[in-house]
């Protein structure tokens, strides 16, 4: 079996990926600890809000403020979480996470404005067909972009470059999140059947 | 993946991408999403971009289902559970 360049990049892009499913459920594992053990959640949707809550954290922190979107999703997920946030941030395995507060804090400067920026609409004269076509694709583009800014986190004020970037970035992120949340859950309800 | 290329100045009026990035990021993308149909030439941006909003979107749904079926696990973290034995070995590997 000859190993041809391809496959040897595939071979990488799989030992990182695991790398990074450990990290994730690390880091996961640690704030569920911190945000959960401290409360007793009664309800469903609370358990359910903590869990999502901290794996979105946990996602982002991995990247260590390297791209916009988890700096953004790790601000949003906090202020989610200090809903919930009771004196477990002042414990030791707290200061191990990014905690909410300090984090937010941190972010603050880098606050991006939500506010959307609407393009003022300027009336054409009617076009030949071929150049119609063209500004109609033009203006499914410009639509489909912004619903793309409104789907990643801290989108709304990125350039279309880095908007495809943070994309890739963003979905291969939520790809390992995505995957080790699925194998917990086949293997704790596989547990819990007996 | 923390290359950062040199920022073009975001302007307020056009942004658009040029044709280099568009076909290098695009063939990124397109590795990573599910199967794409390709139509027409000057319909592959949008085509790639609403594939790319859909994958996103189920992928939000997809935590979020995983997140209700795995409410269970906040009770037995701490606990001398099955699971956080599992869990613990899984992650001082």
């Amino acid at each position: 079996m000859t190993f041809s360049p391809s496959h040897r990049v595939d071979l990488k892009r799989m030992a990182s990926k695991a790398s990074l499913k450990q990290k994730f459920l690390k880091k996961w594992m640690e704030g569920l600890r911190t945000y959960g053990s401290s409360n007793p959640f009664t309800t469903v949707s609370e358990r359910k809000r903590i869990i999502k809550l901290s794996a979105d954290i946990a996602m982002a922190s991995i990247q260590e403020g390297a791209t916009k979107w988890s700096r953004a999703l790790i601000e949003n997920a906090s202020q989610g979480m200090d809903t919930f946030k009771k004196s477990a941030m002042s414990d030791d395995r707290g200061a191990r996470l990014p905690s909410a507060a300090s984090v937010a804090k941190k972010i603050a400067s880098k606050k991006i404005s939500k506010s959307r920026r609407r393009r003022t609409r300027i009336c054409e004269p009617p076009r030949p067909k071929r150049l119609q076509a063209r500004s109609i694709a033009k203006r499914l583009v410009k639509k489909r972009t912004q619903v793309l800014k409104n789907l990643v986190p801290g989108g709304e004020s990125m350039d279309d470059a880095s908007l495809i970037k943070e994309t890739l970035d963003y979905i291969m992120s939520l790809q390992v999140q995505v995957d080790v949340m699925r194998s917990l859950a086949c293997m704790s309800e596989h547990l819990h059947r007996k | 993946m923390s290359n950062r290329r040199s920022r073009q100045p975001s302007s307020s009026g056009s942004s658009r991408i040029s044709d280099d990035q568009i076909v290098d990021l695009l063939s990124k993308l397109r590795r990573i999403l599910p199967k794409i149909h390709d139509s027409g030439r000057s319909s592959k941006v949008s085509k790639v971009l609403q594939e790319t909003c859909n994958y996103i979107r189920s992928l939000h749904r997809e935590v979020d289902d995983l997140s209700e079926r795995l409410f269970q696990l906040l009770g037995t973290i701490d606990a001398d559970s099955p699971e956080a034995t599992i869990i613990r070995s899984l992650i001082l590997q």
